[in-house]
């Protein structure tokens, strides 16, 4: 024990009492950071509102938010960019923040959460949109009348849709003309499309799938449902909404057909056209012809399609920036409508799916009549103007799906997207009951299953899916 | 004949080692399995984002691309998610280490009455897994008013049950004449711990930090229940949300965060691996 | 004189109470009342939003019945026997084989190696290996092409999903039990195998009747550990293939996840909380039971 074992000891405790005096520093120097205050207008009074995405989506905001702030002083608007995986992780991350007692004031809201947010969370905008009713005529004179009735919900509105895409089919067209096919004719039937991947698998080389898809709500099965004119949920339709259809879609050829909003109460899994859609789906598979579909997955699959080494695949208008940034000219592919079925109902519909997005008010919000102007304003052609510079979605008025966002890095057939809906009355949105989350988790789970084995697997998973829809649809959301 | 020819001889006389042969083919066999995901992975982030699926694989970058470095950080705040991984992995460390010294320390060589008991209670939660006890902490984390701030990560993360038996088992290594010799001096027990203990306890604790480093660097289940806003996601979960969103199209860009996050656990592994061996394997010795 | 009657001369139970204050405190405010407040809840409905509806056994009667509960229950059982028998079978026979009549840098290296993978993420992990399972694209079916074999549909189907999770679980894990052999390896005296192969026993014979009873103890301890981690698993299934496909890959606590956060049933998340615990605890009270049978080889 001699002075070295001192020393040593001292320098020791001196580097223990650095780690500590260290850590001190570091709380006392990052405590803004440790209790998220430096979040900018966290804990102030702001018009808080809540957006799926990242930082950088917050950002591409930045322009509608600084306007909308200069014409409306007293108004100071926080946005909050919440990263998910996708909607269901969202919206759960919004019941967390309730649950945590800070709710954003107003949430953008696609089609999977419109009737959730609307059975529990959203106040209806019935009353400001009649009160500015004159202001309101130009917005719905521009945005087809399909999408404003998926944001209906008993008869009352809750959102203003502000985009929306619809599952159209994109298609490599070296890939396609390798296998030397012609243009695919607007009303092709879902035979036609087989005979084009098979032609497609056997022109091709090497590890290229002729149809890739995802196993989700939007652009999984349910397009091929859908096309069937059948879906894996009962539809049916709430009566009212006289009061929004009469004042701005009186003549509207697609009146007679609008409603109080949709209704999914009952599984349809049952039905024997989607034993048929899904059948069709299994034969893909079966055949080689289509993927087996990952759940969740999506992730790579911009770059699959801009590689070359996919032949078709469901979008909507929201891939045409993607593709341009991994580098496909607008030659390089192109994009048809859906197929139609060959047979029964569908086959005169051709029914497409799409889902929308769009502010809804939280009926915890203080200010309500702030959280409205900001609805007005994003959905003005203004707002629009100021956020719409990219085709990373379809806008909802038709004026702004025009030259200048698509004619450019788009497709030859870009006017495709918006005419999904001005020529097919009948396409609806994807069905998304107040129960979505359990709804979408049973669909994905029988789905994968139902695709990619016998017969008889696809049959006892179909018999599963109407046991979980039955079960999903019970519980209150 | 000279000694050296003799084992020259003899060394080329021993037949080939065929169990020796058969040894190392395993063993390199399955290292090759091991790393080689790790060298695709390093080797295809230096890929264009374009050739990112491009098959054959590539295990050595021959022309990197930095790219994809650069897109992590155009979609990612990636400093961000370093800063926040990094105050809470090391204030957990820290905290850790001082909590888990002064219990141990009281558990080793103070006398109280109901230590055995104490000991036992202390020993019985570390069974208890953070999944069971989620939904009351989230609730706790409400009401305490930390909900989505890097404080809900760090608070309920600083008592360790673990470190605690770690740090008694070390002190109780250690000879018990020094405090006796300081308690004549008339030296009291906080002053004892600190000049005496504390700095021979250093290896345990430097055992207790590293462990706690490598596990909520990596920690995925917590930060995704615990944090809403992007500004307080840790690395994990930034990263897994890049590859969730379809933005990219390129898994290039998503390999480069996943190579971005382990730089400092590959610090601690070359330079802290001997403590981190002994960490591991010191709760099996019990 | 020992330290602790040194202490007690100075009389103060109170400054072991002040030195135990950040452990104890933290312990019984994030585990203790979290671990009451579970039990509580599990007789709960709440949903946060509304008021709290006390439902008896409920909470446990419906988890017993719900299919995707037993479903999950069975993988995860399934998932740990198989983990765990590959992870400790791999890791004993790569311990023997480093520490046998290797040169001390290969050892190193290898050591180094197989340990490799304990110090990244498993959410990492889990990023990189779906790439390479990816059907269509992944190396690991271009690597099984080479060979003639056909492209296997390795997260799209039950069969292929369970396979990947759990060897991606394996790679990352094997390398935890591969350092505690090891260390009971190096515990082995030499004499032992010299007294051992003076009686004729060598190479196979050898390790099956002296190494396998001698590390007994380490077999133990590393199984239970390898058990109680292996039945926590999540960050693999959920960045790989979210439960899929179906509920192929779904765990328990991917279940305790989806239940509490995606669907706000917190009480009956606490059930299926409660229920793991109590599998944890019976592992552990095995592992009591039987390590007094072997205790003599501690």
């Amino acid at each position: 024990m001699g002075d070295s074992t001192r020393r040593g000891d001292v320098t020791r405790r001196a580097l223990l009492g650095a780690i500590g005096l260290g850590a001190v520093g570091a709380t006392v120097a990052a405590w803004p950071r440790l209790t998220g205050s430096d979040i900018p207008g966290r804990g102030e009074d702001r018009l808080t509102i809540a957006i799926i995405g990242t930082q950088a989506d917050a950002e591409a905001r930045a322009n509608l938010v600084k306007e909308f702030e200069r014409q409306n002083p007293g108004i100071k608007v926080r946005i909050m960019a919440i990263q998910s995986v996708d909607w269901q992780d969202f919206f759960s991350k919004i019941l967390t923040m309730v649950a945590a007692g800070t709710p954003p004031d107003i949430v953008n809201v696609a089609t999977e959460g419109a009737q959730l947010f609307a059975e529990r969370l959203a106040h209806p905008i019935d009353e400001y949109v009649t009160r500015d009713k004159e202001d309101m005529r130009e917005y719905f004179a521009d945005v087809h009348p399909s999408l404003v009735e998926a944001f209906m919900y008993r008869g009352h509105l809750y959102q203003l849709p502000i985009d929306w895409n619809a599952a159209n089919m994109y298609y490599n067209t070296s890939a396609w003309n390798a296998a030397r096919l012609p243009d695919p004719a607007e009303n092709w039937t879902q035979v036609d499309f087989r005979a084009a991947l098979a032609s497609m698998k056997q022109a091709a080389s090497g590890d290229f799938v002729p149809y890739y898809w995802t196993n989700r709500l939007f652009g999984g099965v349910v397009p091929w449902l859908y096309a069937n004119n059948t879906s894996f949920l009962k539809e049916e339709k709430a009566p009212g909404g006289e009061w929004l259809w009469d004042e701005f879609y009186g003549d509207s050829p697609a009146r007679s057909l609008l409603s109080g909003g949709y209704l999914w109460q009952q599984p349809n899994a049952d039905a024997p056209e989607v034993y048929e859609s899904f059948d069709f789906l299994r034969g893909l598979v079966v055949d080689g012809l289509g993927v087996r579909p990952e759940g969740g997955g999506g992730n790579t699959l911009v770059g699959q399609f801009a590689s070359g080494r996919v032949g078709t695949t469901p979008a909507g208008g929201y891939w045409v920036q993607g593709l341009h940034e991994a580098g496909m000219k607008p030659t390089d592919y192109d994009v048809q409508f859906f197929p139609r079925w060959a047979t029964g109902e569908g086959s005169e519909l051709q029914r497409h799916q799409f889902g929308t997005a769009g502010y809804a008010i939280m009926k915890t919000a203080k200010d309500k009549e702030a959280a409205w102007q900001w609805l007005k304003f994003s959905a003005s052609l203004e707002g629009m103007k100021l956020i719409f510079s990219n085709p990373n979605t379809t806008p909802s008025r038709r004026s702004m799906v025009n030259e200048e966002l698509f004619g450019v890095k788009g497709p030859k057939h870009w006017k495709r997207f918006y005419d999904t809906l001005d020529r097919f009355p009948a396409t609806g949105p994807i069905p998304a009951p107040p129960q979505q989350g359990s709804v979408e988790t049973a669909l994905i789970k029988n789905v994968s299953l139902a695709v990619s084995g016998s017969e008889a697997q696809m049959k006892s998973a179909l018999q599963s899916l109407q046991r979980d829809l039955e079960l999903a649809l019970r519980s209150n959301a | 004949m000279t000694t050296q020819t003799i084992t020259a001889t003899a060394k080329r006389r021993r037949p080939f080692d065929w169990g020796m042969a058969l040894r190392i083919l395993v063993l390199v066999l399955v290292g090759a399995l091991i790393l080689g995901p790790v060298l695709w992975t390093f080797s295809t982030s230096l890929r264009p984002p374009a050739e990112g699926l491009t098959l054959p694989p590539s295990f050595i970058p021959l022309n990197p691309d930095f790219g994809s470095y650069a897109e992590v950080f155009r979609q990612l705040n990636m400093g961000l998610l370093v800063l926040n991984s990094a105050l809470v992995t090391g204030l957990i460390a820290v905290g850790q280490m001082l909590s888990a010294a002064l219990a141990g320390y009281a558990f080793a060589f103070l006398k109280f009455k109901g230590k055995s008991a104490l000991f036992s209670l202390v020993l019985a939660t570390m069974m208890i897994p953070v999944q069971v006890t989620i939904v009351p902490v989230f609730m706790l984390i409400r009401g305490m008013g930390l909900s989505d701030t890097l404080l809900a990560l760090i608070l309920p993360a600083i008592p360790t049950a673990f470190g605690t038996f770690l740090m008694r088992q070390y002190f109780l290594g250690l000879p018990t004449e020094l405090a006796e010799a300081a308690t004549v001096d008339g030296a009291s027990p906080l002053r004892i711990f600190w000049s005496i203990y504390a700095p021979l306890a250093m290896p345990g604790l430097a055992i207790v930090g590293i462990l706690a480093f490598n596990f909520h660097w990596n920690e995925f289940f917590r930060p995704l229940i615990l944090t809403i806003s992007e500004q307080n996601f840790t690395l994990p979960l930034g990263l897994v949300t890049l590859q969730g969103n379809m933005g990219t199209g390129s898994i290039s860009v998503v390999l480069a965060g996943v190579v971005l996050s382990m730089i400092p656990a590959l610090v601690v592994f070359l330079f802290g691996q001997r403590t981190l061996r002994e960490g591991l394997t010191a709760g099996a010795g019990k | 004189m020992s330290a602790k009657s040194v202490s007690r001369s100075r009389g103060s139970s109170l400054m072991a109470y002040l030195f135990l204050a950040p452990t104890l405190a933290g312990i019984g405010i994030f585990t203790l009342i979290p671990i009451v407040g579970s039990l509580v809840l599990a007789f709960f409905r709440w949903d946060i939003i509304s008021n709290p509806e006390f439902v008896g056994f409920q909470n446990f009667t419906e988890a017993a019945a719900d299919p995707t509960v037993l479903v999950s229950f069975g993988n995860t059982i399934l998932f740990v026997v198989i983990a765990v028998v590959l992870q400790l079978g791999l890791a004993l026979l790569l311990a023997v084989l480093v520490q046998e009549r290797l040169p001390n840098w290969l050892r190193v290296f290898f050591r180094s190696a197989f340990f490799f993978p304990l110090i990244l993420s498993a959410a990492s992990v889990s990023i990189f290996m779906g790439y390479l399972f990816n059907e269509q694209f992944g190396v690991v079916n271009w690597f099984l092409g080479l060979v003639g074999i056909p492209a296997v549909p390795w997260l799209t189907t039950p069969t292929g999903a369970s396979t990947v999770i759990i060897l991606v679980y394996v790679w990352q894990n094997f390398g935890f039990s591969f350092l505690l052999f090891l260390g009971a390896l190096a515990g082995i005296p030499k004499e032992v195998y010299e007294a051992a192969s003076i009686d004729g026993a060598t190479g196979w014979r050898k390790h099956r009747n002296v190494t396998i009873p001698l590390i007994s103890p380490t077999t133990l301890v590393a199984s239970v550990m390898a058990i109680i981690s292996a039945l926590q698993m999540f960050d693999q299934p959920y960045v790989l293939t979210r439960g899929g496909p179906g509920d192929a890959t779904r765990t328990v606590v991917m279940v305790i996840y989806e239940t509490a956060f995606k669907r706000l049933e917190f009480g009956k998340a606490s059930a299926i909380g409660l229920i793991l615990m109590l599998l944890i605890m019976a592992v552990t009270a095995l592992q009591f039971r039987l390590s007094k049978r072997y205790v003599f080889y501690q």
